[in-house]
């Protein structure tokens, strides 16, 4: 090679970053919009609110000092924070389960073809699409002991007067919020359920009634198995946002009487957003972040990760 | 309605007296004010150091105290001096509580300045319930979102020591006549007072009387059956017992439709009623020594089991009863008391056309209404509202003149006789208005009670954590009212109370409590 081909060449040849690296860029690029928007508006917050979670800040302090795991002793010592989470806890169980129960039997029942199902699906799925806030303040209505609904038509089914205190005791307010979660929430439920029931594979009910099977073999044997893993995600989902109660104790009781109906999300905003205690709100948050995450992971570890669902 | 300023003599001689001596007046109150600061130390001292002096116009000023001189009133002197500011800003924004309260600003104290100024008044309207943390959040966020404050005085120690609120000591000096100053009832006055400086004008007064249908109360029938039973005569209550005894009196007579009295129970508010009748009992919050809580006193446990005590005798399902459903049976005509609530009922009880209230029953009880100070004598003065300058607005001259002129004698009249409105009387000159007192045939006895009970009323608690003090007497209030024993009740109120004053610390809150006591109408005994 002489030096006037080598010169050549060395004119040729590209310049700047490679194809490879350029495609990198162009990569970082387009997702760099979403990046700085979910550090900005998710990260950060939450690294400001762990760092928050280890300081005193209350409105009546003028300093703000760090003061360790002192906020995180002080969680584990409060049993307001145990109480809502015993609250949130007999909610979640009662309501989802409720929920997957009746809306099985609605995925059941509308999987197959039937009179009526075009006009029944709509006004089954209307209650999810309302506002959480408005499902609370008309619920309220309906509870209420001197003008509601509920104690009206118990009134002509006893042939007497009912009157009961629905919000003003805490069993019957934690009945009221299941029920009234359940009514908004049962939809949602149904709705997956039922994707998950059209999807199986219809040979396998075939086969089984070839084998004469009957209702429950196939339910037990053909139906559930083969919805397993959506029936794990859609407890999962309305679990997870159950626990997150708020709408039905702030329109119903606000955390009363006393504070026995308070849900773990209730006190956290008490705190928060009332009282402005924002370091111990933020540790009970963390608390809570925790336990979630524990709780989660152990269901998807059993319930979804793997071959057994 | 006359909404032409005019003046009463004995505000223009004030004001004579005010621009001859304003030299020595400026020195007088310069000096109670560092004497008071020095009363209130640690605290406030942060406080103080960032109450800089506002640079005030003084183009605005020269304008106001040209009306001033020429014997305007302070809303006029507001109007002058803030058309003479430069640059003047073209909109105020103004926090205030939803719903009717909101109408004020929105239909007519707006829409009336902004013809008179120019500037226009944006009303951010919030329930109740987030008022304080929406104020707070947007203080602590430096937004600058808010030129006016709504400020219930029981929050004006959470509100200065943060920095929400701008003394306005210096902008009265300059624009107000002094007059005008002092036809505040005293209590309210008082209440504008913090640390030595006023953080704001006073707006609304809340205070809580007793109504009852003189129709039933006169009834010969009911007179004599009542004093058979009883052994005393049939007339408004003077403490709980002959109140408790009138309630079942007239629930018997109801058979189920209509009952003797109502009071509020559910959750929220009910925390006013414990708190005016433990200390009409001679009960304390705090031990004066080491500020511990007892509200397990006698008094407490009386008060507490009186309370859940008379709920038998009111309406079924009391315990869920708010401010619109103890209306709505008491305009119903279905209850000969109500056992004590806010002075709007006192003006709707008569009748009102107003569409902003087609929410509420047609009054059967139209010229059938006594009214009375509370069972035990004092009266609760429970939330009431000030205007206050928010610290971080940029057009603080112009929000002080807006507050000054909403709050001055003429504009305050017309506002608190608005049909719709939840403001209520509380200048010397608006229980004395011919205008008012001339509305319905008592409207005299109405506003004569509204003034003796202001007279002799108790404060909510105004100490640092108030929100969470009063609070914690409300959960134990319902909590007892959902079955849990009184004595349980009580101690638990105690903890929760020692919890708070821990928190913020004992020390601060002995001084804070001090200044509390210090004020009339924090304890009568």
């Amino acid at each position: 090679m002489d030096m006037a081909e080598t010169a050549t060449r060395t004119t040729v040849a590209p310049s700047g970053p490679s194809y490879a690296t350029r495609r990198r860029i162009e990569g970082w690029m387009l997702v760099l919009p979403a990046l700085l928007l979910i550090l900005g508006l998710s990260i950060v917050p939450l690294i400001q609110s762990l760092v928050l979670s280890f300081q005193r800040w209350d409105l009546q302090s003028q300093e703000h000092p760090f003061v360790g795991l002192q906020n995180y002793r002080d969680v584990l010592l409060d049993a307001r924070v145990w109480a809502a989470f015993l609250n949130t806890g007999i909610i979640v169980v009662c309501a989802v389960a409720a929920e997957f129960l009746l809306g099985l039997g609605l995925a059941l029942l509308f999987v197959g073809d039937f009179v009526g199902k075009r006009f029944a699906m709509p006004i089954l799925l209307l209650p999810v699409m309302v506002v959480p806030i408005v499902v609370g303040l008309t619920w309220r209505m309906l509870w209420d002991n001197q003008y509601g609904a509920i104690n009206q038509t118990l009134s002509w089914i006893a042939g007497h007067d009912v009157n009961i205190l629905w919000l003003a005791h805490r069993d019957t307010a934690l009945f009221a919020m299941i029920v009234t979660d359940v009514w908004q929430w049962t939809p949602f439920m149904f709705l997956v359920l039922l994707a998950a029931l059209s999807s199986v594979n219809p040979e396998l009910y075939e086969a089984a009634a070839l084998d004469g099977a009957g209702w429950w073999q196939v339910l037990r044997d053909v139906s559930l198995p083969g919805i397993s893993r959506v029936i794990a995600v859609a407890i999962l989902f309305r679990a997870l946002d159950a626990f997150k109660i708020f709408d039905l104790v702030y329109m119903f009781t606000q955390g009363g009487p006393g504070t026995s109906t308070e849900s773990i999300s209730w006190y956290i905003y008490q705190l928060g957003f009332k009282f402005f205690r924002l370091g111990y709100a933020s540790a009970v948050s963390f608390v809570v972040v925790i336990i979630m995450t524990v709780i989660a992971t152990l269901y998807v570890a059993r319930f979804l990760r793997g071959g057994d669902a | 309605m006359d909404s032409k300023p005019t003046i009463d003599p004995k505000h223009r001689e004030a004001l004579e007296s005010f621009a001859r001596a304003r030299a020595s007046r400026r020195q007088v109150l310069q000096s109670a004010a560092g004497l008071a600061a020095l009363g209130i130390a640690g605290r406030s001292r942060s406080v103080v150091a960032r109450s800089a002096a506002p640079s005030l116009s003084p183009a605005a000023i020269s304008a106001a105290q040209r009306a001033l001189r020429q014997n305007a009133d302070s809303a006029q002197a507001a109007v002058d001096a803030v058309n003479a500011l430069d640059p003047k800003p073209t909109e105020l924004n103004v926090v205030w509580e939803a719903a009717l309260q909101a109408e004020d600003p929105k239909l007519f104290s707006g829409p009336l300045w902004e013809e008179l100024t120019g500037i226009k008044i944006n009303t951010i309207e919030k329930p109740f319930e987030e008022l304080f943390p929406a104020q707070v959040a947007e203080h602590l966020g430096a937004t600058g979102a808010f030129d006016v404050l709504s400020m219930v005085p029981s929050w004006t120690a959470d509100f200065v020591s943060q920095g929400l609120v701008e003394p306005v000591d210096p902008y009265i000096e300059q624009y107000m006549a002094p007059a005008d100053l002092d036809d505040y009832h005293p209590l309210y006055k008082a209440l504008m007072n913090y640390g030595g400086q006023r953080y704001g004008l006073f707006d609304d007064g809340d205070t809580i009387i007793l109504y009852y249908r003189t129709d039933l109360f006169e009834d010969p029938a009911n007179k004599d059956a009542f004093k058979a039973q009883y052994g005393h005569e049939l007339a408004a209550p003077k403490d709980w017992t002959e109140y408790d005894e009138i309630q079942a009196f007239f629930t018997e007579q109801g058979g189920g439709n209509s009952w003797g009295g109502a009071s509020q129970r559910a959750p929220g508010q009910v925390y006013g009623w414990f708190s005016e009748e433990f200390r009409n009992r001679g009960g304390r919050f705090f031990d004066d020594e080491t500020l511990d809580a007892t509200l397990d006193s006698q008094a407490g446990v009386d008060t507490l089991t009186r309370m859940i005590e008379s709920n038998k005798t009111m309406p079924p399902g009391i315990e869920t009863w708010g401010f619109p459903e103890v209306l709505a049976a008491w305009m119903a005509g279905q209850l000969a008391m109500v056992g004590g609530t806010w002075p709007p009922y006192g003006r709707w009880s008569e009748g009102t056309t107003a569409e902003q209230l087609n929410w509420v029953p047609e009054t059967q009880v139209k010229g059938k209404v006594g009214y009375s100070v509370m069972p035990m004598g004092h009266s609760l003065h429970n939330a009431g509202f000030s205007l206050a300058v928010s610290a971080d607005s940029a057009n603080k001259e112009a929000a002080y003149l807006f507050i000054q002129w909403m709050t001055s004698p003429t504009i305050s009249l017309q506002r608190v006789m608005l049909p719709y409105a939840l403001r209520d009387p509380y200048r010397l000159s608006h229980y004395a208005s011919e205008e008012y007192r001339g509305r319905w045939p008592n409207a005299g006895d109405y506003l004569d009670t509204l003034s003796a009970a202001a007279d002799g009323a108790l404060l909510d608690i105004i100490m640092p954590g108030s929100a969470e003090y009063h609070t914690a007497l409300d959960h134990l209030v319902t909590s007892a009212q959902s079955g849990t024993p009184v004595e349980e009740a009580l101690l638990t109120g105690n903890t929760a109370f020692n919890e708070i004053t821990d928190r913020i610390g004992r020390e601060a809150q002995m001084e804070a409590y001090e200044n509390f006591k210090a004020l009339k109408g924090s304890y009568y005994s």
